[in-house]
């Protein structure tokens, strides 16, 4: 294995320092310095993979931080990711990431609707490294690409990425769709929760925590041919309920009403630009899907997950979260025919007083 | 132990006095010590009739227990019944075999996984290893080889197809031949398995495909495994019709398909990277998620002469799906066609017109011709739109310009007219063609509301400075999740950048080649 | 909550020489053939007709394939020497019709009686009884 013979590995904090250096390229948009910077280390004898996962993985990481912490724009983020992906395309064709093809052949993609192409284009240039022949779709793709695909090519496994939780319901569909043509499917993202917690209920054959992992896995052994009689309901029994579609689908009146009802309770948000009604009500469409996604799977836990880091990224932004506490009681007397989704928007308003008085308790 | 006379020539060693131990089979001899030992019987429960064979035909024994305490076994000859019921369960198997067989068969419409599929089953189920030989010219074939309990296995052998009795013939899918048994001692070395062990029987059969040859199933059996039975061998061929079906079926598809990804390439947007100093990024969507093309199209072609700019173009012809995008394949080629006129964009717009002016219906195009050269560290610009939403230009202070340019829509008025626009995009600056699915993407947190220009300038206001790729992703992904999952019209986007590193290697040097991939 | 399809409907009004065609709801991909052949219908069968006049005062959402309608009724129209009237046009159309540079032509059609030529070359056919049916 490369990992136990290469000498070329960056010593970790080697790699911190490359990582500070590549940031700052990145984030002042000088991509003309992020390459040089990356292709320099490779002509030096750097370990490719070490460059895509210990260096360029970790800036990406951090943008995703700054975001949240308010210190960058989505419109920054995304000028960041462009460098990133750029880069990482130098370091697809330095002559040190050249690799024979010894293994079999992996479909990596993203879920359609996701966004956040670049762990699943880490993953596709890993694999890459270590022979598989990778056809990689990139990010965004239907589903039925995805299996027109797979019936053109002999994929020995689909890699399956998705960052955003509200994007598991599509994922299960793709899942699904992959194994009924008879093909294995690896999931891998941060939508998968901890520890890839959804991954077994949405029926994936394997699950891993990031690219080196994902690539250790699929070079291990091969996963197996799936049964191709899998029934997609058998996975989530709860679904029976209809409460998950129900509430999806009448995601844009609930919006509309709880941002009525908002306004009667809050006179102040009479006064909202309609850009700020409009951000208002984008953010309840949010807590909506996020709910709806949490009654597909059936787990608290990912509503109340999303609920605290919206506190906190509204915190970091200057918006006093209190707003959020009425709109999930909102929410629940709207739904208060629907025992699951009460019970989630429940935990959820728990999980907002419970942080506050942890975080009162740790500024005393 | 007495016996009444229809007793007689079933056991005939029985005679009055002799032990029932003597005469009887064990089965029967184990449950009448059972009946007669002392002690509270266990009544037989009803449904759990003693059943057993005696001299070959297989019997249910009734016990009577008299008032002297001796047993009179009434027995009742099952064969017929037994027969019966043993050939259901072998049917019931075979039924739920061919059920999963269709199963697994109808899953894929890739050729390679068809045949695993095939020599899987047909190893685990049939025989004790399957071969799957795929039609191919020449002698080379693809062969998939499968041992029970193992997993198959793809290879290509060089087989002379004379060489082995009516392999020729499964594989033609003409005449119409029966499964052929073939002498394991003349069969090549190819067909058996490594570490099989010695061959007891090998038979052929044709996979018949639908008017397509689809190959041959072979099926071994090891020397201590039973010959095939001429049962088995029609159940093989029942099977083999299944796989058959879907390898010609796979087949068929994956030729189909060829055919229309070599079409569909020529309709495919292209994908643009860095000309003569100024960056380009695009971005497509089309309506519906099953396909690939749609009638919004975009290209930038080069300069055609030294120092004149690179022609950018973006339209979107009326009508969705595969009959817009055969006219956009049209006009792509058109504007190719008059490239040499690239300066002068109104006379290439009136000359494309009249190209696509048909008496049979009024399809349009509206589209915006853009054309950029590099000019120092900025790039000029200048743009003509033919019925299409303006170009908008992200200043580096966030800005956003609308340029002044507009004209009529191509193809459908004889007589058109457009104005053209000059522009200047600094470094850092870029100039953002769309086409209307963009701004009219119906969705919102309400649902209902439309994506909108005003909602565009405002977020490409965030887009100063940012590289053209950046852009394209941004735009895509706030309409896209605007949209959410409603429907949508065709969707593209092109931006055209004014690079923010002045670094003139990275427009000439080395470095360029090698990060621009 | 999705927004329910807006149906095409077309109430068509006879005058002694000239029609009105009332358009209710969405000129789109789906409904603009209707039009289309409502219009060709009435061109065909009245020969003597000098005006077309369509009202859109109910009309909805047009999109390219609404306009591709509106585009080939104008060209039969003026191949059979009839007028045709945009009526009571709605804001949006005329913004759509702006942008395209077609406002124009749909609305300033040439005056009864001129012969344009028509796109292939041949003139335009006004006094032909049958209507210029014959290259759809």
């Amino acid at each position: 294995m490369r990992t136990s013979t290469s000498p070329r590995l960056p010593h970790s904090e080697h790699a911190e320092e490359s990582a500070r250096l590549l940031w700052n390229a990145v984030s002042t948009s000088d991509e003309h310095a992020a390459a040089e910077l990356v292709l320099r280390m490779l002509d030096d004898g750097a370990d490719p993979e070490s460059v895509l996962l210990d260096v360029i993985a970790r800036v990406q990481g951090r943008v995703g931080e700054e975001w949240a912490a308010n210190r960058i724009s989505v419109a920054q983020e995304h000028a960041a990711t462009a460098i990133n992906e750029r880069v990482v395309a130098a370091v697809s064709v330095h002559p040190a990431a050249r690799t024979a093809v010894t293994r079999g052949r992996i479909t990596v993609a993203c879920v359609d609707g996701e966004w956040h192409g670049l762990p699943a284009r880490l993953l596709a240039e890993v694999l890459k490294l270590r022979g598989w022949r990778v056809d990689h779709l990139g990010a965004q793709v239907p589903t039925p690409h995805l299996i027109v695909h797979l019936h053109n090519t002999r994929a020995d496994a689909v890699a399956l990425s998705s960052s955003i939780a509200t994007r598991l319901p599509t994922a299960h569909a793709a899942i699904t769709a992959c194994q009924a043509v008879g093909v294995p499917v690896l999931v891998g993202g941060a939508a998968f929760g901890p520890e890839g917690r959804y991954a077994e209920p949405l029926g994936a054959d394997a699950w891993a925590p990031d690219a080196r992992a994902a690539a250790d896995l699929l070079a291990e052994e091969p996963l197996a041919r799936p049964e191709t009689d899998h029934q997609q309901s058998d996975d989530l029994p709860h679904l029976a309920d209809q409460e998950f579609t129900v509430v999806s689908r009448s995601s844009a009146s609930l919006v509309r009403h709880v941002l009525t009802a908002l306004e009667d309770a809050f006179p102040s948000m009479r006064a909202y630009s309609d850009l700020q009604r409009e951000r208002t009500a984008e953010d309840l469409a949010h807590i909506v899907e996020f709910l709806a996604t949490a009654l597909y799977l059936d787990d608290e836990a990912l509503f109340t997950r999303f609920i605290a880091w919206t506190a906190e990224v509204l915190v970091a932004r200057g918006v006093p979260a209190s707003s959020l506490p009425p709109a999930l009681d909102l929410l629940a007397r709207e739904l208060m025919d629907f025992p699951r989704a009460s019970r989630i928007l429940r935990s959820g308003t728990h999980t907002l007083t419970t942080a506050h008085s942890t975080a009162a308790g740790n500024t005393a | 132990m007495r016996c009444n006379d229809a007793a007689g020539p079933l056991l005939p060693a029985a005679a009055p006095g002799t032990s029932l131990v003597d005469v009887a089979p064990a089965w029967l001899c184990a449950a009448h010590t059972r009946l007669a030992s002392p002690g509270p019987h266990p009544v037989p429960e009803t449904g759990l009739t003693l059943r057993g064979d005696i001299g070959g035909r297989h019997f249910e024994a009734h016990p009577t227990v008299r008032g002297d305490g001796s047993v009179a076994w009434w027995l009742v000859d099952d064969t017929g019944h037994q027969l019966a019921r043993e050939a259901l369960r072998r049917e019931r198997e075979r039924s739920a075999f061919l059920a999963k067989a269709s199963n697994v068969l109808l899953a894929s419409l890739n050729l390679g996984r068809c045949m695993d599929g095939t020599a899987h089953m047909a190893a685990e189920n049939l025989a004790d290893a399957a071969l799957v030989i795929a039609p191919a010219r020449g002698q080379r074939l693809p062969v998939v080889t499968c041992v029970r309990g193992g997993a198959p296995a793809t290879t290509t052998v060089t087989v002379d197809l004379d060489e082995v009795p009516g392999l020729a013939e499964a594989l033609r899918g003409f005449p119409p031949v029966p499964s052929r048994w073939i002498d394991p001692a003349t069969a090549p070395g190819w067909m058996t398995p490594e570490r099989f062990g010695p061959v007891g029987s090998i038979v052929i059969t044709p996979l018949p495909g639908h008017g397509v040859p689809a190959g041959a199933l072979i099926l071994l059996r090891a020397t201590e495994t039973a010959a095939f039975s001429d049962e088995e061998e029609a159940f093989a061929r029942l099977f083999a019709a299944r796989a058959g079906a879907a390898m010609s079926a796979a087949r068929l598809y994956a030729e189909q398909s060829t055919v229309s990804d070599m079409l569909m390439r020529e309709l495919l947007p292209p994908d643009l990277h860095q000309i003569s100093g100024v960056d380009f990024a695009g971005g497509y969507r089309p309506s519906a998620d099953h396909e690939r093309i749609g009638g919004d199209f975009y290209d930038v072609h080069p300069a055609t002469v030294e120092g004149a700019g690179a022609l950018v173009s973006l339209g979107d012809v009326c009508g969705k799906g595969l009959e817009a995008a055969v006219l956009t394949g049209k006009i792509r080629n058109t504007l190719h066609a008059l490239l040499p006129l690239a300066d002068d964009h109104q006379r290439m717009l009136s000359l494309l017109n009249t190209a696509l002016l048909s008496s049979h219906h009024t399809r349009f195009a509206t589209m915006v011709l853009a054309s950029a050269v590099r000019r120092g560290s900025a790039v000029d610009l200048k743009l003509t739109s033919g019925g299409h939403p303006s170009p908008l230009i992200v200043r580096a202070d966030g800005t956003v310009e609308e340029a002044d340019t507009h004209g009529t829509l191509i193809g459908a008025i004889p007589n058109v007219s457009a104005t053209t626009t000059t522009a200047s995009l600094a470094p850092g600056e870029s100039c953002v063609l769309y086409t209307d699915g963009i701004t009219e993407a119906k969705g919102g947190p309400m649902g209902d509301d439309l994506f909108g220009d005003e909602r565009l300038k405002r977020a490409l206001a965030g887009c100063a400075g940012m590289p053209a790729e950046g852009i394209v992703e941004h735009v895509q992904m706030l309409a896209a999740q605007w949209l959410g999952n409603r429907p949508h019209d065709d969707m593209a986007v092109v931006v055209i950048s004014a690079p923010r590193t002045h670094h003139l290697s990275a427009v000439n040097g080395h470095t360029r080649g090698r990060f621009t991939a | 909550m999705t927004t329910h399809p807006n149906h095409l409907e077309l109430t068509t009004v006879d005058a002694q020489d000239s029609v009105r065609i009332e358009l209710h709801g969405d000129l789109d991909h789906d409904n603009a053939d209707l039009l289309v052949q409502e219009a060709v219908a009435q061109l065909t069968a009245r020969p003597a007709l000098t005006d077309l006049y369509l009202g859109c005062a109910d009309l909805g959402a047009v999109d390219s394939m609404g306009l591709c309608a509106l585009l080939m009724i104008s060209r039969r129209t003026t191949e059979a020497g009839v007028r045709m009237h945009l009526d009571d046009r709605p804001a949006r159309l005329d913004r759509l019709l702006t942008l395209t540079g077609t406002l124009d032509h749909l609305t300033a059609p040439p005056p009864a009686g001129s012969v344009t030529p028509s796109i292939t070359g041949e003139s335009a056919m006004a006094a032909r009884p049958t209507g210029p049916d014959s290259t759809t």
